[in-house]
């Protein structure tokens, strides 16, 4: 059984829904025509890798649905051909 | 796409599929090695019914990690347009090649009209693949320009780092 402040825990004092703090960016992808996601500009890909070398999640780059997945598929070919790492090591 | 498909791309006459195929050789090759291993490609391609779009030759680049022990690679890009089997013949053709350390195709478009496409290679272009470009370290020491898909960011290009995390509010964090 749920414990009320669990239930609660999204709620903020006066027990409306939190309010985000930051506006959602529009995708970069979309709003500029000009830039084209390939696999092949790995200067590109890696503002969205992380500095492990992850995908960087698109709460935080504002991508849309359809540019992250494109960005996905670009990474995972970019790795294939050594253009990116898969994972960057401590070494 | 905006016309409708019937089945696959092989079946309409004159339409083409449009692959894209990089290799990479060892970085102690030399140039007519190079020479010979994009003769020997584009041999396979124009024998397959296919038409050769497009060479490059990236140079000697750093690669991200290691791959058959070598942590350098030249990287050849080829560009191409013929039907399902000849993907296979080249990556077939380029496992057999003692001095490729890796390749990767992948299908860049389908159901291409071949006559609206017209192939940039020349001899003269063919040639200049068999050459590698500046090593990185070169570029990076300003001793030589850029290639086409370096790192480094044009001049006035669109600032991506200053788009993507500069001037932005704290992101959301659940559970904060």
């Amino acid at each position: 059984m749920a414990r009320p402040e669990e239930k609660d825990a999204d709620l903020d004092q006066e027990g409306g829904r939190k309010k985000s703090s930051s506006r959602r960016r529009p995708c970069k992808f979309c709003t500029d025509e000009n830039l084209v996601i390939d696999y092949k500009n790995a200067g590109l890909l890696k503002y969205f890798i992380t500095d492990r070398g992850k995908l960087v999640p698109r709460r935080l780059t504002g991508n849309c649905a359809k540019h992250q997945r494109s960005i996905a598929r670009a990474v995972s070919r970019a790795r294939m051909i050594a253009l990116m790492p898969f994972a960057v090591t401590g070494k | 796409m905006a016309e409708k498909r019937t089945g696959s791309c092989r079946d309409i006459p004159g339409r083409t599929r449009e692959y894209e195929t990089i290799f990479i050789l060892k970085p102690d090759v030399t140039n007519d090695a190079i020479g010979q291993a994009n003769t020997k490609i584009r041999g396979v391609i124009e024998a397959g019914g296919g038409q050769l779009l497009k060479v490059e030759n990236w140079g000697r680049r750093k690669l991200a990690y290691e791959v058959k022990k070598q942590l350098k690679g030249i990287y050849v890009f080829f560009n191409y347009l013929g039907g399902a089997g000849l993907v296979e013949e080249v990556e077939r053709n380029l496992h057999l090649t003692d001095t490729v350390i890796r390749y990767y195709s992948i299908k860049a478009d389908e159901n291409v009209d071949a006559a609206t496409k017209t192939s940039a290679v020349t001899d003269e272009i063919f040639a200049n693949a068999s050459v590698p470009g500046p090593d990185e370290e070169a570029i990076a020491t300003g001793q030589a320009g850029a290639r086409p898909f370096g790192d480094e960011e044009e001049d006035g290009a669109f600032d991506f780092e200053e788009a993507v995390f500069g001037k932005v509010d704290e992101p959301v964090r659940r559970g904060s």
